[in-house]
């Protein structure tokens, strides 16, 4: 039962990770229709500027994520601006190869620049820190990251719902012109909606140096988890996204532990294909 | 006439000189290397292709200071030099293979060294050897690349076969020494061709000494977390943990077992990121007291007299500069294993090469035992490494006891405790 109790409880704040990255995508995708290929890239910078941050001025990541958020805003604002505002209109391919370039550029900027070594901060203030109840062992990284998704994706969420803002961004959303003539700025609210989603990100690869090694391919696999998550939860769906990566954490350390740890992306990717299959507008779609 | 006399002497000066280039330029060896220069092991492949470098600019050029094969003259073959092309694997077999080809078909290089994975130096070798090329490897353990019987590859590192073995002598040997009891083994290994070998020669060695392996744990390399991984070996609690992870995975391995609040009483790890100093370094208080097979540190500076200058050179070359390590040392000796079989098979044939390569015993100072030679198959009968422990972030050398310069720490200390 502790075993069952723990892995179940590993899953869930694994999954609390997924939906903090996991929602931004969901938020531009559902906004804008736009498939930012490069989201997992803005977790890695995101973990870069946390990691320089903690290496250079002694900043811890629990607090460097604020330089992080604030840096992948404007990189996420940037991208708008410069690529994406091209792309709107056009084929949605085109915006998804801009977003596949910008990845490149993103990555191969940091292998440059920063080499494809490990780093790693050491002796952080959350790193290997933990408290037990009973037998069953709470990791304080994972939970400070937990916490952190719940209050953002919530925070996210009562913006977009019960706000003028959100509002806004909603009638964005569903006619972009209709918005207009009602003297919406959707140019604006593009430009936020893309710098909010970014910010997600940079929040969680701010706060991910705690335990988890940065280098330039570090973003990749947590992209393609982010696209399973908003597919399953429903595209632009916040709550979907929330609850798909609470499933997907969940899916993770199921079959991580009860059948092999080697079989759990499999089963994770598993369940992107029989969601595109029979339901492909995900689970909490429309 | 005059003038016809001053025409055909300047277009014989010219003719002669122009020859003379081509003669130098003849006089050139093309060497490819094949490592991850990018992507999760791109570390240890950079050191990799600086140790090969290292080694290149030693037998170039004239070192007399130097205590190694080569380093008083300028080339081989009396004035062939040696020029590198460098090829990045992405530690992908697909991409391996692909750059071996490109390597052989449009460099036109003579041979390859390489490729740290043992998943990419497969498929890579076989490109050379349907070739009839020569494939020279430093560090890559899976005993299956030299289980192949192929005639023009060659490997200088233990195998993972040779280092499981290694393993349970020791075991035993602590056992008795500090009646340890140690009865239980788990495996933790990347899915790969190289953690996948290594289990296998981990589980055969074990079975065979009568430790029952209770946890076999193979993950996906590049996971965003191990914390099944973890749970699974802590569910089983075996005594001594058997790894086979590396770079990045490592570190991750690590991090999560102190998130997990869970050690083994013994980690003894194959050629992986445990081997890596940066790595150690980065990791701090929580890489020590692991252990494993390692066949260079700058702590071994005593047993290996020739390394230090050779080191020096290789220090410039690196970015950060760094020692060299246990994978990068064993490529240079590759390369001066290579380049001595060349210079005495006095000939560019591939296969008079290969069979110089085997029918000798190379002077090798910048491995343990100092000699290299090679089996049917083309693996180093002569390959050693000793058993050491990160011990305040140093590698000392525990195994075996008659060079041991550091006690055991047996069990390892809880994390609590550090």
């Amino acid at each position: 039962m502790t075993l069952f109790v723990q892995v179940t409880l590993d899953g869930l704040l694994t999954g609390l990770l997924y939906a903090l990255v996991a929602t931004g995508l969901s938020l531009i995708w559902g906004v804008m229709d736009v498939i930012n290929f490069a989201h997992g890239e803005y977790l890695m910078v995101a973990m870069y500027v946390s990691y320089w941050l903690g290496f250079l001025m002694n900043i811890d990541p629990l607090f460097s994520w604020i330089g992080a958020a604030v840096f992948v805003f404007i990189l996420a604002a940037l991208t708008y601006k410069l690529i994406i505002k091209f792309t709107v209109g056009k084929s949605a391919l085109s915006a998804l190869l801009a977003t596949f370039g910008l990845s490149m550029v993103l990555k191969n900027t940091a292998l440059y620049n920063f080499s494809p070594n490990f780093r790693l901060l050491s002796d952080t203030i959350l790193g290997g820190k933990r408290f037990l109840i009973g037998d069953i062992v709470i990791p304080l990284p994972q939970v400070v990251i937990g916490i952190f998704a719940v209050v953002v994706v919530g925070t996210l969420f009562w913006l977009i719902k019960r706000t003028r803002l959100g509002w806004a961004i909603q009638a964005t959303a569903l006619n972009k012109q209709a918005a207009e003539l009602m003297g919406i700025n959707t140019e604006w609210i593009y430009t936020l909606v893309f710098g909010l989603g970014g910010a997600c990100c940079g929040i969680a690869g701010g706060l991910l140096p705690s335990y988890l090694a940065v280098h330039p391919e570090v973003g990749s696999l947590f992209s393609l988890i982010a696209f399973v998550i908003v597919a399953l939860g429903g595209f632009g769906s916040i709550p979907g996204a929330f609850l798909a990566a609470l499933m997907i954490g969940l899916v993770e350390a199921y079959s991580g532990f009860y059948i092999a740890p080697v079989f759990k992306y499999v089963a994770v990717f598993g369940i992107y294909i029989v969601v595109v299959m029979f339901r492909p507008r995900g689970l909490f779609g429309w | 006439m005059r003038k016809f006399l001053a025409i055909a002497v300047v277009a014989a000066l010219v003719l002669g000189a122009l020859g003379g280039v081509a003669a130098a330029q003849d006089k050139v060896i093309k060497l490819g290397t094949l490592y991850p220069l990018t992507g999760p092991c791109a570390t240890a492949g950079q050191r990799c292709k600086a140790a090969v470098m290292t080694a290149v600019e030693v037998i170039n050029n004239a070192h007399p200071d130097l205590d190694v094969p080569l380093a008083a003259q300028e080339g081989v073959m009396d004035g062939y030099k040696f020029e590198l092309v460098h090829a990045d694997t992405q530690g992908k077999p697909n991409v391996g293979k692909s750059e071996a080809e490109r390597l052989f078909n449009q460099e036109g290089v003579w041979a390859i060294l390489g490729s740290y994975n043992s998943a990419v130096t497969k498929p890579a070798s076989f490109v050379a050897e349907r070739k009839g090329k020569i494939f020279m490897c430093g560090c890559s353990s899976s005993a299956a690349l030299t289980e192949r019987n192929f005639k023009h590859f060659f490997r200088i590192a233990p195998t993972d076969k040779t280092e499981s073995h290694e393993f349970v002598t020791f075991m035993d040997w602590v056992n008795e020494k500090y009646d340890a009891d140690i009865e239980t083994v788990g495996l933790i290994y990347e899915n790969t061709e190289f953690g996948k070998h290594a289990a296998e020669e981990g589980k055969a060695a074990a079975d065979e000494a009568g430790y029952e392996v209770v946890a076999d744990v193979a993950f996906s390399p590049g996971a965003t977390t191990m914390d099944s991984e973890v749970q699974s070996l802590k569910a089983a609690d075996p005594d001594v943990v058997f790894g086979a992870c590396l770079g990045g995975d490592y570190t991750l391995w690590v991090r999560t077992m102190k998130k997990m609040n869970w050690l083994p009483k013994m980690s003894l790890n194959y050629c992986t990121g445990y081997q890596d100093p940066m790595i150690a370094k980065q990791l701090g208080d929580d890489g020590n007291y692991f252990m494993g097979g390692t066949g260079y540190s700058p702590q071994f500076a005593d047993l290996m007299p020739a390394v230090a200058a050779v080191e020096e050179i290789y220090k410039e070359i690196t970015e950060p500069s760094v020692p060299f390590d246990s994978d990068s040392i064993k490529e240079a000796a590759a390369m001066f294993v290579l380049a001595q079989a060349i210079e005495k098979a006095g000939e560019l044939d591939h296969d008079k090469v290969a069979k110089t390569l085997h029918s000798n015993t190379w002077e090798a100072p910048l491995t343990l035992s100092g000699e290299v030679a090679f089996v049917p198959g083309g693996q180093n009968e002569l390959a050693m490494s000793y058993l050491t422990q990160l011990q305040g972030g140093d590698y000392k050398i525990i195994y075996p006891p008659e060079v041991a310069n550091a006690e055991l720490v047996y069990p390892m200390v809880p994390w609590e405790e550090r």
